[in-house]
This record gives structure tokens, sequence and C-alpha cells, in this order.
């Protein structure tokens, strides 16, 4: 009898349980946020359903994130997943054949590391070669808090040696040369650095290693190699920044502008270079295509001299099979790429911080994304 | 939650203790004066401890509740997912992960729960000899498997070997390495306490053994099974690593357990934990109030079981 008792009790419980969730809407309607300054139009998505997971790099979630949302409000059948677990965690997943594409900072691989060459290894899985398609470039701000100064010029040598601390105030002699007729206080400079490891980081490494060649020695690595104060994530540097008078620190684009801190131009050698996504667009655009065919990897050029181009860059990549792979799944990611490819697409990243891929670039990775099959 | 438990438990018990002493040495004249200096130390100390154990469980509580508890009347938060809701945007619900939560955790009862009161009830009627010691020892063993281990045992087995794809039934299997030493431990002590005159009663009516266990040993063991069921439950419901490594997040409901990826309650903390984005963080604390009162509503359940069924002597 006791069982009896028990086993309707459960029994309530469990249809309550099931009741609960049975009631579960996916069915979200927003004011499509992300839309609203960057005009995406979804209206020409040729749409297909089914699911699809994706997993990868952090750099390029809010831009992904964006693009899945618009593509799925036109295609209410389509579900697509992006976890922004890491490129280095992306790659391995997708070797692993356990996700649908990959998001990397990074392309893969065609060198021996550990005696692991990626390419092979996601050619095995794939049964076809994997091709890296551009899809997100992200500019990295140099972004600063001076009172008064909303006008600053930076060359890579002056921006190294405030990194490293050599520079610690804001008269410095050597900032006042590339600054004429600003007025800069005696403020001590606070360098704030990402505590956490992390492309950006990588990245910004990078370029300062690439045009200050003398000063900064240290690898580029996902690790700060330079001096300051730790800060996690790009939120955490940027409200640094913000709070202290006298910061300075390196962040994703988006980050600047959402905290509305002013941003340092770069002068690589042919005149200051303000951050914008026509001159991003003009980088990435100089940048050398070194892949095969549909393959496209983009070799940026750091030390570019070129006029009108910001040089401090990230370009984040979709990593996929080239063809092979289950029919249905090809099909989805085929038509949400070629959204997120599209004009539109990419415009619609801009309100999100990123700057859309150049025309000419946009123009390959569309026909690349067509060649899947 | 269970450790704060008893940590009151005792702190109360050992303060009746002290106050009780109190009384007895109380009239003892100034001789006793150092004894009473002892004891009232004692005391102090004793609630001090309370008291520190308190906080962390307080604080937790109360920023939860503070950071989390408006998201809970959202309107749509019980009935919405996360779909098409990117970092930035508010509103969209926790419906999707909650649903996950139940399922995997209802998958992992249904294999675990039987595997469980099976073993007990052959360690407890049956198991004689090496063999039951050997089964007892690894329960232990099983006890103690940090849930890392046994997510990447999974993983090992699952993904590497078998080279299927990570879905929510790999985490349900590898949430069972962790249920089952639990409803083993917790229906062998309830069997335990069946009284033997049970099931000799039984037997000197010539019923079969099986039959003694299924209709007297069982029965009267019920509520004490189903509690230790319910805390097993809330035990692994709120686990997180078998999750990182099986269980991908989605924004989308799903409730197929063998194919594509399905949210829970700690993976939807996880995703938007890193956001200093005021509509992420709130939902990270949302989620995470709900997995609390999900869990904790789980706990009640047991209790409230265990109190109204306590096996009959």
């Amino acid at each position: 009898m006791k069982i009896q008792r028990f086993g309707r009790m459960s029994a309530v419980a469990l249809v309550g349980a099931l009741a609960l969730t049975a009631c579960g809407s996916d069915n979200n309607t927003t004011s499509a946020s992300g839309t609203a300054g960057g005009g995406g139009s979804t209206a020409n998505i040729d749409c297909a359903a089914g699911e699809v997971q994706a997993e990868g790099s952090s750099a390029q979630k809010n831009a992904i994130e964006l693009a899945i949302k618009n593509y799925q409000s036109a295609c209410a059948e389509a579900t697509l997943s992006y976890n922004p677990t890491g490129s280095g965690a992306g790659i391995k997943q997708f070797i692993a054949g356990q996700v649908d594409f990959a998001g990397s900072d990074s392309v893969l691989s065609d060198q021996p590391e550990e005696g692991v060459v990626e390419t092979e290894d996601a050619a095995k899985t794939c049964g076809s070669p994997a091709w890296n398609l551009p899809m997100v470039t992200g500019p990295i701000a140099i972004t600063y808090n001076v009172p008064g100064v909303d006008k600053l010029v930076l060359t890579p040598d002056v921006a190294a040696q405030i990194f490293q601390g050599r520079i610690t105030t804001w008269d410095d002699p050597a900032i006042a040369k590339i600054n004429q007729g600003v007025k800069l206080p005696g403020t001590r400079i606070s360098v704030f650095f990402r505590a956490d490891e992390s492309g950006t980081t990588e990245n910004f490494t990078k370029y300062l290693s690439a045009t200050a060649k003398d000063l900064w020695t240290a690898d580029p690595s996902k690790v700060w190699s330079g001096k300051g104060e730790g800060k996690n994530k790009s939120a955490g540097v940027a409200s640094a920044v913000k709070s202290t008078e006298g910061g300075i620190t390196y962040a994703e684009w988006s980050y600047a502008v959402d905290n509305k801190l002013d941003i340092a131009q770069i002068d690589n050698g042919a005149g200051p270079v303000e951050l914008n996504s026509r001159t991003v667009g003009k980088a990435v655009d100089a940048a050398k295509n070194v892949g095969k065919g549909h393959d496209i990897r983009l070799e940026l050029d750091y030390a570019t001299k070129e006029k009108g181009a910001y040089p401090i860059l990230l370009v984040t990549y979709e990593i996929v099979c080239s063809k092979g792979q289950d029919e249905a799944k090809t099909k989805l990611t085929k038509s949400f790429l070629s959204y997120f490819s599209s004009k539109d697409g990419q415009k619609s990243l801009e309100a999100a911080g990123y700057a859309p891929l150049p025309e000419e670039v946009r123009t390959k990775v569309s026909a690349s994304v067509d060649a899947l099959s | 939650m269970t450790i704060v438990d008893t940590g009151m438990d005792t702190a109360v018990q050992e303060t009746r203790d002290g106050s009780a002493r109190r009384r007895l040495t109380s009239g003892l004249g100034p001789k006793a004066a150092g004894r009473r200096v002892r004891d009232e130390l004692a005391r102090v100390v004793m609630w001090l401890a309370f008291l520190v154990a308190l906080v962390p469980l307080v604080w937790i509580l109360g920023s939860v509740l503070v950071k989390g508890g408006h998201m809970l009347f959202e309107s749509t938060w019980f009935t919405h997912s996360q779909r098409n809701i990117t970092s930035s945007d508010v509103g969209g619900g926790a419906i999707h992960a909650i649903q996950g939560t139940l399922i995997q955790g209802a998958a992992t009862a249904l294999m675990a729960v039987p595997i469980g009161v099976f073993t007990a009830i052959y360690l407890v009627e049956y198991g004689r000899g090496a063999l039951a010691r050997a089964v007892s020892f690894m329960v232990d063993i099983l006890t103690g498997v940090p849930s890392i281990v046994a997510a990447l045992f999974i993983y090992a087995v699952w993904v590497t070997t078998f080279g299927f794809q990570r879905v929510g039934f790999a985490v349900a299997l590898s949430l069972v390495l962790l249920m089952v030493p639990v409803v083993v431990r917790s229906t062998e002590e309830m069997l335990k306490l069946v009284p033997n005159e049970l099931r000799e009663a039984s037997y000197a009516l010539g019923v079969p053994k099986w039959k003694t266990i299924a209709r007297i040993v069982i029965p009267t063991a019920f509520s004490g099974i189903v509690t230790g069921v319910l805390l097993g439950l809330a035990r692994i419901m709120g686990e997180t690593a078998p999750l990182l490594i099986l269980g991908p997040y989605t924004k989308n409901i799903a409730t197929n357990l063998f194919s594509g990826n399905m949210a829970t309650l700690p993976t939807m903390i996880n995703q938007d934990r890193v956001e200093a984005l005021q509509p992420a963080l709130d939902r990270v604390w949302g989620a995470a109030l709900t997995l609390i009162l999900l869990i904790l509503l789980l706990n009640v359940v047991g209790r409230i079981i265990a109190r109204f069924g306590a096996v009959r002597t």
C-alpha cells in the first residue's frame, strides 16, 4: 500500500515536471538590438533546417552570436550553437569530429607541433581538406584616460616603451615629440594588462614585436610579458582605465566603444591612423592571402607603412570541412556561413564593435562557402 | 549544503549539552570557578565556530538572492529559452537549462537507481565472503572518485574509443558513476534497519527469500530508499565537471538525449560567466539561484518523505 502511495506521489511529481517543461518556448522576440545600428537585413537568407554545433575562439563570440541570432530569426527551423571555449579547444574538438565547424584566432597550422600537424589531422577527420575562412576582423584599440587629451598619437616604439614601463609619465619627451601641440599633463602612466590568457594579448604583442623589434624582445604569447597591473578580461582592463586617471591599456574595439574610452591613433611611419572600419578594412585588404585555392589564410602585415591602414588587428576564422560531411548539416553550415559572409551579415557586425571584411576578401570567402559540398 | 546542515546540528547539540552542564555545576561555589570559566569559554568557541560556518552560507544565499532574485520574476524566465538572445540582450528565460538539467537527472536516476538498489540488496541480503567485500570496497572507492575523473573516463570511452558525439546521454552516464555509490550506501543503511524479526516471520510462513525481500523488506525501507535517491539526485544535478567536458551548451530547447547539444543550468552559468554586460550577469545569477532552488526542492522533498515514512520497527 505504501508503495502505491509513493508511486502515486512520484507519478504526480513526474507529470508536474513534464508539464513544467512542456510549455517552454524557443520563441524569443527581442527588439533586434544588434541589427538596429548595423541595419543587417535578413531578407535574402537562403534558409536551411537542422542543428549545427560549433566551438572555439571567444574573440568572435559576440560577432557569431549576433550572426546566429539574425540567421535564426529568419530561419526558425535552424538551430546553431556556438560555445566560446577558446581557439585551441575549438580546433581540438573539430579534429576529434565533435563539432561541425570551429572558430579560431589562428589558422590550422601546417607545421608539425609536438608531432601533430593540425591540417593533416583535420583532413583525416573530414575525409577532405579543411578550409580556413576568415570571417570576423576585430581591431585592438590602445585606449587611455588622460583628461584634456582627446587626441593622442603613438608610434610602435613609444607604445612598446610605455607598455614596458620605461616611459612613466604622460609628459615624457618621447610622447611630447610625436604629439606636437597637445598639452600633456605630468600624470603617472598606469598600464593595465589582461591577467587571463588571451588572444588579444597575443595579437597585441605580435604587433609590438613586429614593429618595435629592438625594444620588444619577448616572444608573442597569450600571457602578457610587459609591465603593469593585471585585470581579468577585456571588461576588466577597460573599466580599470575608465576609473584611473593616467591609465592605458589594449582591448578589443568594442570594449573601448562601450566604455566610451579615448582611442590612440597609431603611427607606423606613414602618419597617424585613426581606428575606424575604413582604416581596418584597408589593413585587412593589405593582408596577403597565403592559402591555396578555397583555403584562405591571411597574413597580416603589422608593420605596414600603408597610408590610412590601422595595423593592430585580430582576424578570426571559421574552420570547416570542405566536403563529405552529413548532407543536412553541410547544408545548414553552408547556408549560415553564406549569410555570415554576405554583405548584410558583415555589415551587422559593426554594431558589435567588429569591422566588416573588406569586399575583396569577402567575395573570396563567399566563393569558398559556395564551394562547400 | 549537507556539510553546513551537519555543522548546524552539532553546534546546536553541543550548546544544549553545554547549558545543561552549566546548570549542574553552577551551585558548587567558588571552587568551581575555573570549571565555569572553561565551560563559558567552550560555549563561546562553539558559538563562534557555528557562526563562522554560517557566514559563507548566508553570504552565498544572500548575494545570489539579491543579484538573481529579480530574474525569477521575469515573465519569461520559466517559459522561454535563450534562443536568439545575445549576451547584451535582455530577455529570454532558463527553461531550456532547467529542462536539460531535469532530463539528464531523470535519465541518470533511471540508470543509477536500479543498479544502486540491487547492489545494496545484494550486499545486505545475499552477499557473503570475498565477493561482497570486494563490491563493498569498490563502492567505497567509487564514492571518492572526483567528478572530473568520472567525466574524463566517460569521455575516453564514449568519444575517444567509440567515436560518438558529446550528447546528453554521455553526461548522464558519467553522472551515473557519481550517483550509484550514494544510492548504494543509503539503500544499504535503510535495508539494515529493517528488523530481522520481519524476515524471520516471513520465512516462518514459508515465503521464499526473493518474495520476502520484494514484499516485506523493500516496502518497509521504501521511504528511506526514496530519500536516498532524491538526495543522490540533488548531489548530481549541481555537478559541473561532466557537463563542461561532455555536455556543450546551447541556447535552444533540446530534448534529445542522443543527439545535439543540451543546455543545463551549470553550463548556462558558465556560458555568460565571463561577460561584463549586465543582462548576461543577471542571467548568470538567475540561473545560479534557479539551480540552488531546484536542489533545495529535491532536498526538502527527500526529507519530507523521510519524515513521513521512517522505517517502522
